[in-house]
């Protein structure tokens, strides 16, 4: 009995790595054709590439500004985060300490954006951008984000503050801290572990985002992301796959990277998001 | 007496330094384009011309009446959605069970299966086009399966599952790890107790885990339920809404009417429906998902 199901466990393992390996065989494949001539791509896609160049990653690199692009992905995503993370934090503190009507409301007011969907506005808010002259600026665009961001983690502070008992605010109340310096000196650290979880699915989202860049920046390269360079590259180069996917390659290892090393915190931050949110 | 009257104040001032910055960056976001929304949806209007010509609800009459467009959207839309929420959760659930057996190569798999959600989902759609085209190619000519040489971009029925597919691909490895949270607070003695009592796998699966796993489940529904509605990236770099214009969902359309079309107030009368059929789903299920959960 013992021996059978070690075996059935051995022999489970082994299906399921294979089958894991399957999973991410499209990923090996695009990885696979970066390093590949235009002939090579067109003759045999699963062949590995006859010797191991760069030449399609130089010329990608250069075509696309791989450095602007990048640090306009930094700049979005840097600008949102910073403000998503000090407007939310603060608000969802004070509404979640003041017990009044008001504040009651305003709470409703700030979480119940989450039912919209963003395709239901997406033309009013670049009317609106527009008008307030933030559209073609990477630093708009972060702008933009902190109200996108904003009813998440409202609604995850709010649901961690609660849970911080009132005396702590008094007590440092009485030793002469109060305001935002009561906030960022005593209540903010507090916050560590809820703020990660916001860091990281808010970086995943932002970074990522298509819809709202496609309209926000991009009218030129100096403002536009990563994900956009690759889908403009691909509209122009349609047949050039073997630089295509160097593109893609190129956008996604980011990504890639910082998962592998920050694996553990990113998906329990997201589990930890979900089950909030 | 005075100094309290200041206090009062100055507790207001702080309240209102605490939470405006919020509530402007939300009404910047959110409440003041969804007013604009409303006014555009009962107006005529190509975005050039300065005013917009007021037409009542006449946007709205041409959507549900004429526009086959907007309603073969809507089909695919609902049949997307629900495939793909089944689909998504039933692997989840089955992936989660072996990954919750504690095997030697748990923490590769879950990485693994994880690494696609991180990834932009139009670079996605990028990647898979490039194996259903290419790729498929090359493994139809060293397999000889006949799995490999059909379109499965070309034609109607087959793009439809490609765009699943790929959307499943993408995204299972968060429902994934969300379902091995919830399976990890399935206590092990509940499950031992049962096995003694002489309860098959298959029965303490559904008599025990499942139901404990109930809040998983709401969850990950309501996610997969949201993000369903609003698929759009993925088909936009997939198919392009091809073949013949067959795999557009209502978000796409949306986006063709109002940037590809110029139609701006008939593509925010599209807009707002598709708002107020996400505010019924999600209502509908909040409310069948609490009930349930209070008796679990």
């Amino acid at each position: 009995m013992n021996r059978q199901s070690r075996a059935g466990r051995i022999i489970l393992e082994v299906v399921m790595v294979l089958f894991s390996l399957l999973f991410l065989y499209p990923l090996f494949l695009a990885i696979n054709n970066s390093f590949k001539s235009f002939g090579e791509v067109m003759t045999d896609v699963i062949a590995l590439p006859n010797k191991l160049a760069f030449g399609n990653y130089e010329h990608v690199w250069s075509f696309i500004n791989y450095p602007k692009l990048f640090l306009n992905n930094f700049v979005i995503t840097g600008v949102g985060l910073i403000g998503i993370v000090f407007v939310s934090s603060i608000a969802a503190y004070k509404l979640a300490r003041t017990k009044t009507r008001w504040s009651g409301f305003l709470y409703l007011l700030c979480i119940m954006p989450m039912l919209i969907p963003f395709q239901s506005i997406m033309l009013t808010v670049l009317q609106l951008s527009k008008d307030l002259h933030i559209t073609e600026s990477t630093w708009g665009l972060g702008l933009l984000y902190w109200g996108f961001g904003a009813p998440l983690a409202v609604f995850i502070y709010h649901g961690f503050v609660k849970g911080i008992p009132k005396e702590i605010d008094e007590s440092a109340t009485i030793d002469g801290a109060s305001g935002f310096r009561l906030f960022f000196s005593v209540i903010f650290p507090l916050l560590k572990s809820v703020t990660t979880t916001i860091i990281i699915i808010d970086v995943m989202w932002m970074w990522n985002d298509f819809l709202l860049p496609l309209l926000m920046v991009n009218g030129s390269p100096d403002t536009k992301t990563l994900t956009l360079a690759a889908y403009t590259f691909v509209g122009q180069y349609t047949s050039d796959w073997q630089y295509a996917m160097t593109a893609m390659v190129m956008a996604v290892l980011p990504s890639i990277i910082v998962f592998i090393f920050l694996q553990k915190y990113i998906v329990k931050g997201v589990v930890a998001g979900a089950v909030k949110g | 007496m005075f100094k309290k009257m200041g206090r009062k104040v100055s507790e207001k001032i702080e309240f209102g330094l605490f939470t405006l910055p919020v509530l402007i960056c939300i009404a910047i976001a959110f409440y003041i384009p969804f007013a604009m929304t409303i006014r555009y949806s009962l107006t005529k209007w190509n975005g050039i011309s300065k005013h917009p010509k007021f037409i009542g609800l006449d946007n709205f009459k041409q959507i549900f009446l004429h526009d086959t467009n907007f309603t073969q959207s809507a089909w695919f839309t609902i049949k997307y959605a629900v495939l793909y929420i089944v689909l998504v959760n039933v692997l989840a659930i089955l992936l989660a069970l072996v990954l919750d057996m504690k095997l030697k190569s748990t923490t590769w798999l879950r990485a693994a299966f994880f690494i696609p959600y991180i990834l932009s989902l139009v670079i996605v759609g990028f990647i898979w086009k490039f194996i259903f085209m290419q790729g498929f190619e090359s493994l139809g000519a060293s397999t000889g399966w006949g799995i490999f040489k059909l379109s499965w971009l070309g034609e109607p029925g087959l793009a439809f599952i490609s765009i699943l597919l790929v959307s499943i691909w993408q995204s299972v490895g968060f429902y994934l790890v969300i379902y091995i949270a919830g399976l990890q607070s399935v206590p092990d003695d509940l499950k031992e107790a049962a096995t003694v009592d002489g309860a098959g796998p298959i029965r303490r699966f559904f008599n025990i885990t499942l139901p404990l796993l109930a809040p998983s489940i709401t969850i990950s529904v309501f996610m997969a339920l949201t993000n369903s509605i609003k698929v759009f990236d993925v088909i936009l770099s997939l198919t392009g809404g091809g073949p013949g214009g067959t795999t557009y969902s209502i978000a796409y359309d949306i986006y063709r009417d109002t940037f590809q079309n110029n139609l701006y107030g008939y593509g925010t009368a599209k807009a707002l429906i598709l708002f107020v059929a996400v505010l019924i789903v999600t209502i509908i299920q909040l409310t069948i998902f609490k009930r349930r959960e209070v008796e679990a």
